[in-house]
C-alpha cells in the first residue's frame, strides 16, 4: 500500500508540465517579439490593423468625403454611414455609434501594435531601425486620424482637449485626454524619428523615409505651420525619388489594385490583397456599382467642376441609381480578388501642400506647384491671384484628393461651413463649423470604462 | 461466487472423505420471494464438504459432528452463512445481488449504500430511460429528477439539450452539468461548427444505460472539484450477468408532428395577405394607382395560393431497434448490444439516424484480480436545416414567404427565380438541392484492473477513452439560394476530440470497533486527463453549374484552408472518507485538488472539499415502536467546488496571435490581455434534506432545501480602449441560487392484481445576481444582468396597447409607467419584464398496473417564466416587412376609431416602430404538457414459456401529446431553450409510437 501511495505521489509531482499547455496558434508577447524577424512580423500586424473597417480599410476615407461635400448616400443604400450623410445639431451619430467607437478602438489597437515595436529591446541594426521607424510613422498616422476626428482643429485651439497619448502598454491605464498641441508635438516628434531611422523603401504599402516626411508635411499644414509644411513637402518632391502621375498614366494608376514598387505617385497606401481583405465590408464595395452595395455617389457639383478634358472626370462614369441620374465613383473599382487599396499619401498632394504653404507671400511658387498638377490632368492652368488663388488651390485639392478622405479635414482646419449640393438631405445641406457633430463623440464604451475621460466628453453629446 | 467452481470440484472430492461421525442436515434454498433456488452450493464452512440444491431448491448434506456453519451461495445471490446448531432442517432465503444493487447508489468514483448517503443524489433506472423516442439521453431526463431542468430549443433530432441543475451559476460559462460515463468525464454539448445544433450525447444509445445518478450537492459533487458546480450526472452502462445467456429485443415505431400550434400564428392565405396589404397601402397614403401596382407586384391576380407552412411541416417517422445479449459464468460475464435509431424531424430537411454497438466484459482473473473492458460506439448521421433569420431556414420561409409565391412553377419544377420569391429562398427546393450533413461518431471505452490487496483494501486502475469525430459537409448550389452569389460553395469541416483519462483509486473499508459499530471507509485517488481537439476546415466556391457535384473538390476557388488544435489537461488528487456509527450516524468528507492547464500560473491548483452528515433516525432505539415510519433520515452537507467552463483553454495567458496578415505575409498582433490570476469559478453549496417513508413505503417524501453562492465568476471587465483592448476576463462577480425540492411518492392502492403509483416532484429556484464589476448593469440583448435581480431577466420597453382613437402603438414613455407615448421610447424606458427561467417546475407521474396491463402518464409543468417571440416583429408587425407574409393575429388590427384591440393600424412599411422589441413580443411561458402516456400489456408468462420467451411487453405510447399553455398569444412551443427566446427552429414533436419488448 505504501508503495502505491509513493507511486501516486510521484506520478502527480513529475507531471508538472502536463498541465502547462500552450496555445497552438498564439505566442506570448515575449516569444512573439523576441527577434528582429519577429519585429518584422509584428510590423505587418500593425499595417494590417490600419486595414480595420472603421480605420483606413473603409471608414476613414469615407468620412472625409461623406461628412463634407463630395460623397453622398444614394436613396438606395444599405444603411451604412447614414448618420454621417445626414448630420446636424439635431441628427447624426451618438456616443454609442459603432463606427465611431470602431475608429477609437482600431486606432488605439494599432497604436499598441506600434508601441510594442517602438519599445523593443532587440538590439539596434539597420533592419530593426527601419521597423521601428515604420512603427513611429504608423503611430503618428493613428494619432493624426484620432486627433482630427475627436478634437478641435489645431488651427482653432491648440490648447483644446485632444486624445489620450499612450506610448506604453498597460491594460489598466485609464488616461485623460491630452491637449491637441501635445498630440501634434508627439506626431511631429514621431515622424522626425521615423525619418531618421528609416533607410529602406519596401513597397507602396509600407512607410518609407519620405512617406513619413509627407505625413509630416500634412501634419504641419494642419498646424498652420506653412514654413515647415512647405519644407517637408519639397523634401519629398525633390529627394524622395518618386515619379509623378501623368494624364497618360492616370487611368491605369487608379484601376490598379496591386501593391507597387515603381515609386510612381503612391507614397503610402493601405493594402487589401486577395486573401487579407474586408470582403463585403471593403471600401470598394461602398463605391463600386458592380457589387450589391454601391451606396455612395459623387456629388453633382464636384462632378460638374471637372472640365471635359480633365482625365479625372473619367473616374466618375454616370448612370442611374434609385431612379436618379448619378455620377459613380470609380477610384476603387476592384471588388474581387486583390481589392483596391486605400491611398493615404500621394506625391500630388505634396505639390498641393507646397502650393498652399507658399501663400500668402509667394504666389509664383504657389502657381508653379498647383499647375504642376493641373497640367498633368488635362485641366486648364490656374492663373488667379490673392484670395482667389488660395481658393483655387483648395478647390484643386478637392478635385485631386476627392474620395480619399481629405475634404472634411480641409473644412475643419480652415474652420469653414460645409455647403453641400442638393444630393444631400435638406436637413443637412449646410453644416456650419459650429455644428457640434463635426467632432465625433468620445465613444460611450470609453466613457463608461475610463473615469478620467468621463468629464471630457465633447460638447453636445 | 468466485468460489463456485472450486467448490463444485471440492464436492466431488469430498464424497470419498465422508467420515463416520456425521449427521444429515436437510434444507431448502429459496429466494426472497420463496421461489426455489436450484444449483445453490451448500458447503460446510472451513471444509470442502458440500452439495448443491436440486431443482426444487432442496438439499441434503452429511456434515461432520464438528461442523457449525454452512455457507450457501449461488450465482446472482449474495452468499450467506447459516449456523447449524442442532437443527436438522434449514431453510435459507438468499438475497439477490440485483436487489442488493437497488440499495446501492452509484456516486462519484464508486457506490454507496443508500443509508450511508449524506448528499443529495437522484437516481434513474434503465427502465425509465429505455426505448424513448428521444435522440439522446439528456432529453429523457425532463421531469424525472426534482430540480433538474431539461429544456429543448429545437425539435431537430440530435439537437442539443439544455440542462440546468439547481439554477444557473455562471454568467459566461455553460450551465450544463459534468457527465461521467463509466468513470470517464466525457466531452458533451454541441461540438459541431457548421450545424445549427448537434449533441455529442446523441451517439450514446440510452438503451445501453443501466443507471443514472444526478449529484446535486456538495457532499456528492465536490469529489469532481473544479468541474462540479453545475452538478454531475453519473452514467453507468449495462453489465453482463452470469448464467444462461439472456437475449432481449426491443423495437418501437411511430410518427411525429408538431406538438404545439396556435391558430393565431397561422400564416395568411393569399387573399388575406392581399387584402390586408391593400389596407396597409391605403393607410400609408398611396394613390390608387400605386396600390394596384404594388399589389400586382406582390402577386395580385396571379392565382397562386401556396401554403408554405403546410409544405414545410410533415409527419416524421420514427423507429428504433435494440438487441442485447447478456451472460457468462461465475468468472467472466459479458454484455453485448446493438441498436438502430431513425428519427425524422417535424419539418423538411431534418433527420437523424444512429447505429450503435456495445461490448462489456468482466473477468475475475484470480481471487484477487478482476479485469474489465468496455467499448461503446455510436455513429450518427444528422441532417438539420438552418435556423433563425437565415433565408435558407424552411421554418422562416413558412412564415415569411408570400402565399402568392409558389415553390413550384406551373410545369411542376422548382421555382428558383429569386425575384418571384421576394428575394427570399425557396427552401423546399433547397431541401433537395443543398446539403447540410453531420456525421458524428463516438467511441467511449475503458479497461480496468481491480486488485484486492487485502480483504478490505482494493486498488483499481482504469484507463478510459472518449473519442468523438464530427465530419460536416455543407453545399449551397450555384443556381439558387445562399450559394448563388459565389456560384456555388461547399464546406467540409472535420472536428475531433480525443479525451483520455487515467484513474487510480485505493479503497479501504475498516471496522474501528470490533463489533462493527463504528466503521470507516476511505478512498484516495489520482487522475490524469487530457482532451485534445483537432479542427480542420475547408471551403471552396465557384462550382460547375450543376447540383450534383457537392464536395469542395469541385469548387474552382478555395477560400478556406485551416487546421488547428485546442487542448486542456487535468491532474487531480482526491480523497474521500466516511465514518459510520451503527448505521445511525454517518459523517462524510471529500477533498480534491485539481491542477489544470486552463488555470493561470498563479492559481495552477485548486482545492475543493465537502463535509456531510446523516442521521438515520429510524435506526434509533426510540423509533422501534413507531411502526408506521419505515424510514426517517436527516442529512446535510456543505462544501466548495468549481466550474471552469467560462475559461477558454488559453485565456490565462497574454497572447500574440497570428493572422493579422499583410500582403499575404504573416503578421502578428496582441490578442489576449491575459490574467496571471485567472481561475475557476467558485461554488459553495449548502444542502439540508429529509427522507421519510411511512406505512411500509406507501408514502415516501424527500424534501430538500439548498442554497449555493457562486463567486469569482468570470466576467468581461471593460478596459479603456486606449490600452488597445476592449475588455479583459477577470474573476469578479457573484450569483446566488436558493431553492426547495420535493419528491412525493404515494401508493394509494396495492393489491395482488392492482397497483397505483403516484410520483410527484416539484422544484423552485430563486436566482439572484449578487455582485457585478463595479456594480454596473451588463446589457445582454433583450436581457439585463443587474445586481439584485435574477440572471436572464428580460429588460424591454413596456407595451402600453393600441390607442383606440388613432390605432397607434403605445409604449410607456419611461420606466415608471407614468405616461404613454406613440413614439418608440429610448433605452431608459426599458423595464424588468420577467424571467426566462421558470419559478417552479416538475412533474406528476401516475402508474396503474392491473394484472398484465400498465397505464402510465407523466404530466410536466413549468410555471412563471416569459418567452420572447424573437421574429414576431416581422409576422405580427403592423405592416413592417410588408413584403413578407403575416400571421392570422394581424387580422385583429385596429381599423376605425373606437376599435379596442392589441394590434395597431396596419400601415404598409410599418406603424411607428411597433415591430421593435417591446413586451408586446413577450408572452407567458407557463405550460403543462402530457409528456408521456403509455398503455402496456405484458403477455402472460404461461403462454410465453411454451415459445421459450421469458417476457414480452407490448405498448402504445404518446409523447408530448397535449400541451396546455396559459398565454393564448404564445406563438410557438413554450420550450425554447433556457433563454426562452424562439428562433424559428424545427418544431418540437409530439410522437405516437408502438413498441414491443421481448426477452428470452
Amino acid at each position: 500500500m505504501l508503495l502505491v501511495i509513493v507511486l501516486l505521489v510521484t506520478a502527480s509531482s513529475c507531471k508538472k508540465t502536463f498541465i502547462e499547455l500552450n496555445s497552438p496558434t498564439s505566442l506570448t508577447p515575449e516569444q512573439a517579439l523576441g527577434t528582429e524577424a519577429d519585429l518584422q512580423v509584428a510590423l505587418r500586424g500593425a499595417y494590417a490593423g490600419l486595414r480595420g473597417v472603421d480605420f483606413y480599410g473603409r471608414s476613414m476615407p469615407i468620412w472625409g468625403d461623406i461628412m463634407a461635400d463630395n460623397a453622398y448616400q444614394s436613396a438606395l443604400n444599405t444603411n451604412r454611414y447614414t448618420f454621417f450623410n445626414d448630420y446636424s445639431d439635431t441628427k447624426g451619430a451618438t456616443a454609442g455609434d459603432g463606427n465611431v467607437s470602431g475608429l477609437w478602438a482600431s486606432a488605439y489597437s494599432v497604436i499598441l501594435r506600434a508601441n510594442n515595436i517602438i519599445n523593443t529591446t532587440v538590439a539596434s541594426n539597420a533592419n530593426v531601425d527601419q521597423y521601428r521607424g515604420e512603427a513611429y510613422a504608423i503611430r503618428a498616422l493613428a494619432y493624426f486620424a484620432l486627433v482630427r476626428h475627436f478634437a478641435k482643429p489645431y488651427s482653432d485651439d491648440p490648447a483644446a482637449l485632444g486624445v489620450p497619448i499612450v506610448t506604453t502598454y498597460n491594460p489598466d491605464l485609464k488616461p485623460a485626454r491630452n491637449k491637441v498641441s501635445e498630440v501634434y508635438t508627439l506626431m511631429v516628434d514621431d515622424l522626425n524619428k521615423a525619418y531618421t531611422l528609416m533607410t529602406k523603401y519596401t513597397n507602396s504599402s509600407q512607410f518609407s523615409k519620405y512617406a513619413a516626411k509627407a505625413l509630416q508635411a500634412k501634419v504641419y499644414l494642419n498646424m498652420g505651420d506653412k514654413t515647415n509644411a512647405k519644407t517637408a513637402a519639397l523634401d519629398v518632391i525633390n529627394n524622395g525619388g518618386f515619379t509623378s502621375l501623368t494624364a497618360a498614366s492616370h487611368a491605369s494608376y487608379w484601376s490598379n489594385s496591386v501593391v507597387t514598387t515603381s515609386k510612381l505617385e503612391t507614397l503610402f497606401e493601405v493594402s487589401s490583397d486577395a486573401v487579407a481583405n474586408l470582403a463585403f465590408d471593403a471600401l470598394s464595395y461602398l463605391y463600386s456599382q458592380a457589387g450589391n452595395y454601391g451606396d455612395l455617389l459623387c456629388a453633382d457639383d464636384l462632378y460638374a467642376s471637372f472640365e471635359a478634358t480633365d482625365v479625372r472626370k473619367a473616374l466618375y462614369p454616370t448612370g442611374v441609381r434609385a431612379g436618379l441620374a448619378a455620377a459613380f465613383v470609380n477610384k476603387y473599382p476592384v471588388i474581387q480578388g486583390d481589392l483596391s487599396d486605400t491611398k493615404v499619401l500621394r506625391l500630388s498632394e505634396m505639390y498641393l501642400i507646397a502650393a498652399e504653404a507658399s501663400l500668402p507671400g509667394n504666389e509664383a511658387d504657389a502657381l508653379t506647384y498647383v499647375n504642376y498638377i493641373t497640367s498633368r490632368r488635362g485641366a486648364t492652368a490656374i492663373a488667379s491671384t490673392g484670395a482667389q488663388l488660395f481658393e483655387d488651390i483648395i478647390t484643386e485639392r478637392r478635385k485631386e484628393l476627392a474620395f480619399e478622405g481629405d475634404r472634411f479635414h480641409d473644412m475643419q482646419r480652415l474652420k469653414r461651413n460645409i455647403v453641400r449640393s442638393t444630393n444631400y438631405p435638406a436637413t443637412s445641406r449646410t453644416v456650419p463649423y459650429t455644428v457640434f457633430r463635426r467632432l465625433f463623440p468620445i465613444p460611450q464604451v470609453e466613457v463608461d470604462a475610463n473615469p478620467q475621460i468621463k468629464t471630457q466628453q465633447n460638447a453636445g453629446y | 461466487m468466485r468460489k463456485l467452481v472450486t467448490m463444485l470440484l471440492c464436492v466431488v472430492l469430498a464424497i470419498t472423505q465422508i467420515a463416520a461421525q456425521t449427521r444429515t442436515v436437510k434444507g431448502k434454498v429459496t429466494d426472497s420471494k420463496s421461489n426455489p433456488v436450484p444449483n445453490a452450493s451448500v458447503v460446510v464452512k472451513g471444509t470442502t464438504t458440500g452439495t448443491t440444491s436440486d431443482a426444487n431448491g432442496d438439499f441434503s448434506i452429511n456434515v461432520p459432528a464438528s461442523a457449525k456453519v454452512l455457507v450457501i451461495s449461488s450465482l446472482n445471490y449474495t452468499s450467506q452463512e447459516v449456523s447449524i446448531g442442532t437443527k436438522t432442517n434449514i431453510t435459507v432465503s438468499l438475497v439477490s445481488t440485483e436487489q442488493d444493487l437497488q440499495e446501492v447508489v452509484v456516486v462519484g468514483y464508486g457506490s454507496k449504500k443508500k443509508s450511508d448517503l449524506t448528499g443529495s443524489v437522484a437516481t434513474l433506472k434503465a427502465a425509465e430511460i429505455e426505448n424513448l423516442p428521444f435522440s439522446s439521453v439528456d432529453k429523457a431526463l425532463q421531469g424525472k429528477v426534482a430540480g433538474l431542468q431539461s429544456v429543448a430549443a429545437s425539435g431537430q433530432p440530435g439537437a442539443s439539450q439544455n440542462i440546468i441543475i439547481r439554477g444557473i451559476s455562471s454568467v459566461n460559462g455553460s450551465s450544463n452539468p459534468l457527465w461521467i460515463i463509466d468513470g470517464i468525464p466525457v466531452n458533451t454539448g454541441d461540438a459541431s461548427r457548421l450545424q445549427t445544433t448537434s449533441n455529442l450525447l446523441s451517439t450514446l444509445n440510452p438503451n445501453d444505460i443501466e443507471s443514472i445518478s444526478v449529484l446535486k450537492d456538495a457532499a456528492s459533487q465536490s469529489i469532481y472539484g473544479s468541474r462540479a458546480a453545475n452538478g454531475v450526472i453519473v452514467v453507468t452502462t449495462k453489465k453482463g450477468k452470469g448464467g444462461k445467456t439472456k437475449f432481449r429485443f426491443d423495437t418501437e415505431v411511430g410518427q411525429s408532428n408538431t406538438a404545439y400550434t396556435n391558430d393565431k400564428y397561422k400564416p395568411l392565405s393569399a387573399q388575406q395577405y392581399l387584402d390586408i396589404t391593400r389596407e396597409g397601402l391605403v393607410n400609408a397614403g398611396q394613390t390608387p394607382a400605386n396600390v394596384t401596382a404594388t399589389l400586382t407586384a406582390l402577386g395580385l391576380g396571379n392565382g397562386i395560393d401556396f401554403n408554405w407552412l403546410d409544405n414545410v411541416v410533415r409527419n416524421g417517422t420514427q423507429q428504433q431497434y435494440n438487441v442485447s445479449a447478456s451472460g457468462g459464468n461465475d468468472k467472466t460475464q459479458f454484455f453485448l448490444s446493438g441498436g438502430r435509431f431513425v428519427q425524422d424531424g417535424t419539418t423538411i430537411n431534418s433527420r437523424l439516424t444512429r447505429t450503435n454497438g456495445n461490448v462489456n466484459i468482466t473477468n475475475q482473473a484470480t481471487d484477487k484480480l478482476k479485469l474489465g473492458f468496455s467499448l461503446n460506439g455510436g455513429a450518427v448521421n444528422q441532417r438539420a436545416p438552418l435556423a433563425g433569420g437565415a433565408f435558407g431556414n424552411p421554418v422562416l420561409s413558412s412564415y415569411f414567404l408570400l402565399p402568392t409565391y409558389s415553390a413550384y412553377k406551373a410545369d411542376g419544377t422548382y421555382n428558383l427565380t429569386s425575384a418571384s420569391l421576394g428575394g427570399l429562398h425557396n427552401t423546399i427546393a433547397l431541401s433537395e438541392l443543398d446539403k447540410r450533413f453531420l456525421r458524428q461518431a463516438s467511441l467511449r471505452g475503458s479497461v480496468y484492473g481491480e486488485y484486492k490487496i487485502l480483504e478490505n483494501l482494493k486498488f483499481k486502475s482504469q484507463y478510459g477513452v472518449d473519442y468523438n469525430v464530427l465530419e460536416e459537409d455543407q453545399y449551397n448550389n450555384p443556381l439558387h439560394g445562399d450559394g448563388a452569389a459565389s456560384s456555388g460553395r461547399a464546406f467540409s469541416y472535420y472536428t475531433r476530440y480525443y479525451n483520455w483519462v487515467w484513474t487510480n483509486t485505493l479503497d479501504l473499508q475498516q471496522n474501528i470497533t470490533r463489533g462493527g459499530d463504528l466503521s470507516f471507509n476511505a478512498q484516495i485517488g489520482y487522475e490524469a486527463q487530457k482532451s485534445s481537439g483537432y479542427f480542420s476546415s475547408l471551403q471552396s466556391q465557384q462550382f460547375p453549374p450543376t447540383t450534383t457535384l457537392t464536395y469542395p473538390a469541385s469548387g474552382a476557388s478555395p477560400t478556406t484552408a485551416s487546421a488547428t488544435i485546442s487542448e486542456y489537461s487535468f491532474a487531480s488528487q482526491f480523497a474521500s472518507a466516511a465514518v459510520n456509527y451503527q448505521n445511525r450516524f454517518v459523517v462524510s468528507g471529500s477533498f480534491r485538488r485539481d491542477g489544470s492547464s486552463k488555470f493561470s500560473p498563479n492559481n495552477k491548483y485548486g482545492n475543493f472539499w465537502s463535509v456531510g452528515g446523516t442521521w438515520n433516525v429510524d435506526r434509533e432505539r426510540f423509533m422501534e415502536n413507531v411502526k408506521f415510519i419505515t424510514q426517517l433520515k436527516l442529512r446535510s452537507s456543505y462544501g466548495v467546488n468549481g466550474s471552469n467552463t467560462a475559461i477558454g483553454n488559453y485565456d490565462a495567458l497574454p497572447l500574440y496571435s497570428f493572422g493579422s496578415n499583410y500582403n499575404q505575409l504573416p503578421g502578428s498582433a496582441p490578442a489576449n490581455v491575459g490574467d496571471p490570476n485567472l481561475t475557476w469559478e467558485l461554488n459553495k453549496p449548502f444542502n439540508v434534506g429529509v427522507d421519510v417513508s411511512i406505512l411500509k413505503n406507501r408514502i415516501s417524501l424527500t424534501a430538500e432545501y439548498y442554497t449555493r453562492t457562486s463567486s469569482s465568476l468570470l466576467l468581461s471587465v471593460p478596459l479603456s480602449r486606449t490600452s488597445g483592448f476592449a475588455s479583459a476576463t477577470r474573476n469578479i462577480g457573484t450569483l446566488k441560487n436558493e431553492g426547495i425540492e420535493l419528491n412525493l411518492s404515494v401508493v394509494p392502492v396495492q393489491t395482488k392484481n392492482f397497483k397505483w403509483d403516484i410520483d410527484f416532484n416539484f422544484a423552485n429556484n430563486k436566482n439572484t445576481v449578487v455582485e457585478l464589476p463595479g456594480g454596473a448593469d451588463i446589457a445582454n440583448g433583450n436581457f439585463i444582468i443587474r445586481q439584485g435581480v435574477p440572471l436572464n431577466s428580460f429588460f424591454l420597453r413596456e407595451w402600453a396597447g393600441v390607442d383606440p382613437a388613432t390605432g397607434d402603438p403605445n409604449w410607456y414613455a419611461d420606466n415608471v409607467r407614468g405616461t404613454k407615448t406613440n413614439v418608440y421610447p429610448g433605452v431608459n424606458a426599458r423595464v424588468l419584464a420577467g424571467n426566462a427561467q421558470p419559478k417552479y417546475f416538475g412533474s406528476l407521474n401516475n402508474t396503474i398496473t392491473f394484472k398484465n396491463f400498465t397505464l402510465s402518464a407523466q404530466l410536466y409543468y413549468n410555471y412563471g417564466n416569459m418567452v420572447y417571440d424573437t421574429w414576431g416583429g416581422y409576422y405580427t408587425g403592423a405592416g413592417f416587412g410588408a413584403t413578407f407574409n403575416k400571421v392570422a393575429r394581424v387580422l385583429d388590427r385596429w381599423q376605425k376609431a373606437g376599435d379596442v384591440t392589441d394590434i395597431p393600424k396596419y400601415i404598409y412599411g410599418g406603424n411607428k416602430n411597433f415591430q421593435s422589441a417591446s413586451t408586446f413580443y413577450l408572452q407567458k411561458g407557463d405550460f403543462v404538457r402530457l409528456r408521456e402516456i403509455q398503455i402496456g400489456y405484458n403477455l402472460p408468462k404461461e403462454v410465453l414459456a411454451k415459445a421459450g420467451i421469458s417476457s414480452a411487453n407490448f405498448y402504445v405510447r404518446g409523447t408530448n401529446l397535449f400541451t396546455w399553455v396559459k398565454d393564448k398569444n404564445l406563438a410557438f412551443d413554450p420550450e425554447q431553450g433556457t433563454n426562452s427566446a424562439s428562433n424559428l427552429n424545427v418544431f418540437i414533436p409530439k410522437t405516437v409510437t408502438v413498441g414491443l419488448s421481448v426477452a428470452f
